[in-house]
């Protein structure tokens, strides 16, 4: 794989705009007052092509997206807008052998819009789909990603957050293992304050003959106000023997003795509040392995917290 | 400095501290010594403001102000501060970036600027080698993995970024070796001055002896039922409480 860089732009405005010269690999969209569809498809190993989502659109934003990852390719998406009218994804994608695709998402949405994001992704033998979501919620979100290994040595990793101070929030992550010696790594953690009420259901289902499996699946929940509500759901749904799958959901108010020790060296209530939200949410940070985007993750979470 | 009247503490209805009565003065250094579960760590907490002690009634002036009015930042910011005898882990947050955060709360207390970068790191190196810190330890998380020496010292270089005038260490001692219990102390012993006091919470001589102290007072059944100088730790240690 290519260590040659291309980065373009994609901006959804009245209609929708592609900064950046593409050879081979091709994006196809099209679409005006925020109703855009299309593909994004790569064939060239040569590049690693980095496509940064730019949401300037006074409308709801609805895009339907095919994605097709070549052989050997790799695909970065970064969306790091804001969405003030909402928005409605629903991308469908296919990783083909050897390759990688990353998702970032770090999104902040008008507290009043609805917002709804559907990703369908299959992974072929020895691919990887890293998917590193964050987002402030909205007044209703809904959130659902099903992820297929179909081959040998498939892998997943991905971490999730929202934190929220009104929203109605459903995540929905279903991992099927299909083939054996395929891996994923799921984190998700949310911070629900006010009358937040967010929902996490992770469902991991690994066929009969996959073998060699590793799964794991951790759901975190911090509880800030008494009418805040959180409800996570871990599943298994284990049909081999020879697997290794962990997962563990926790949820509850801050740790006081965290925050009287913050408070003891001068911070005040809200700022103690806001470190150990901080400190919460940036545990998993560590996962991105891309420098950039874990630096930009961190922000993000300061500036949410 | 510091004046406790009367004081009677409870935690989850247990009546700890029980008439306690205390006076520090500018400089001083008072050790207490006491059995497990004597109120030793209840009168450091309560100083320190956890709201897990209740304070049933009594009286702590600490600069002249009502220190029983003021929340835990106000106390820490006014120059009182805990080194806990179990400091807590803060796991996602970089020990460098809360030790930075703590200084410029106390900066802005100050009137002065957040530290900038440089700056920071500078007096970091500089108080990290007095306690034989080494730097790559403020890039784990707070206290996260720490070894039980490790924390400890963290606290005292806390400690010494804050700058505080009165210093109360709970069994600071607990959980070092014999090398970084002489380095903790030296570092304490350098920050000895006329305006800072301190309450040393120990169960052992040897802590007093690098850390010489003032006054010894003896805790039993949430009072004192003994004040002396140093002679008092060295009957204990060979004697024992029931002595």
């Amino acid at each position: 794989m290519s260590e040659k860089i291309l980065n373009c732009s994609l901006i959804l405005s009245d209609v929708i705009e592609l900064e950046g010269n593409l050879t081979k690999n091709k994006i196809n969209l099209k679409g005006e007052q925020g109703n855009f569809d299309g593909s994004i498809k790569l064939t060239d190993s040569t590049e690693r092509l980095i496509v940064n989502l730019i949401n300037k659109s006074d409308f709801k934003i609805n895009l339907s997206l095919n994605i097709d990852v070549g052989p050997n390719c790799f695909l970065e998406i970064r969306d790091e807008s804001n969405y003030d009218n909402g928005s409605d994804f629903k991308i469908e994608s296919k990783l083909n052998k050897d390759s990688i695709f990353e998702l970032f998402r770090l999104n902040k949405f008008n507290p009043e819009s609805v917002n709804s994001f559907n990703h369908k992704i299959d992974l072929s033998g020895n691919c990887e789909f890293r998917d590193f979501n964050f987002s402030n919620g909205s007044q209703e979100m809904n959130s659902k990603t099903i992820i297929s290994l179909k081959e040998q040595n498939a892998s997943y990793i991905g971490s999730g957050a929202v934190i929220s101070n009104s929203t109605n929030a459903k995540n929905e992550l279903v991992i099927n293992h299909l083939s054996k010696s395929a891996k994923s790594d799921c984190s998700f953690k949310t911070v629900s304050r006010g009358k937040s009420n967010i929902t996490f259901s992770g469902m991991v289902f690994v066929d009969k003959d996959c073998s060699d499996t590793e799964s794991n699946q951790i759901s975190k929940g911090l509880v800030m106000d008494e009418e805040a509500r959180i409800n996570l759901i871990p599943m298994l749904d284990i049909n081999n023997d020879d697997v290794v799958c962990a997962h563990g959901a926790a949820s509850g108010k801050p740790d006081e003795n965290i925050l009287f020790y913050l408070k003891s060296r001068g911070i005040s209530k809200e700022d103690a509040e806001k470190i150990y939200i901080e400190g919460f949410l940036g545990e998993f940070v560590d996962k991105i392995s891309n420098e950039e985007m874990q630096k930009k993750a961190f922000n993000y979470i300061t500036s949410i917290s | 400095m510091l004046e406790i009247k009367k004081l009677n503490v409870s935690v989850e209805d247990k009546h700890i501290l029980k008439d306690l009565n205390l006076n520090i003065g500018k400089g001083e250094i008072h050790a207490i010594m006491g059995p497990n579960g004597s109120g030793k760590s209840t009168i450091a907490h309560t100083l320190a403001g956890n709201p897990n002690y209740e304070v049933q009634s009594g009286q702590i002036e600490f600069h002249k102000k009502d220190l029983l009015e003021l929340d835990p930042s106000e106390r820490s910011l006014l120059g009182l501060f805990l080194a806990f005898q179990y400091p807590i882990e803060l796991p996602g947050v970089t020990n460098a970036t809360y030790l930075k955060q703590i200084v410029n709360v106390h900066r802005k207390k100050e009137g002065l600027n957040p530290i900038d970068a440089g700056e920071f790191l500078k007096l970091l190196r500089e108080k990290s080698k007095r306690l034989d810190i080494p730097m790559d330890m403020h890039s784990r998380f707070v206290n996260t993995g720490f070894s039980g020496g490790e924390k400890k010292k963290n606290e005292v270089l806390q400690m010494d970024l804050l700058n505080p005038s009165l210093v109360i260490m709970d069994e600071t001692d607990s959980g070092l070796d014999v090398d970084a219990l002489k380095s903790t102390s030296e570092a304490v012993n350098q920050l000895r001055s006329s305006d800072r006091s301190f309450i040393i919470i120990t169960h052992y001589l040897r802590l007093l002896e690098y850390i010489e102290p003032d006054f010894v007072h003896v805790f039993q059944d949430g009072a004192i039922v003994e004040s002396g100088d140093k002679s008092v730790a060295s009957r204990i240690d060979q004697e024992g409480y029931a002595g």
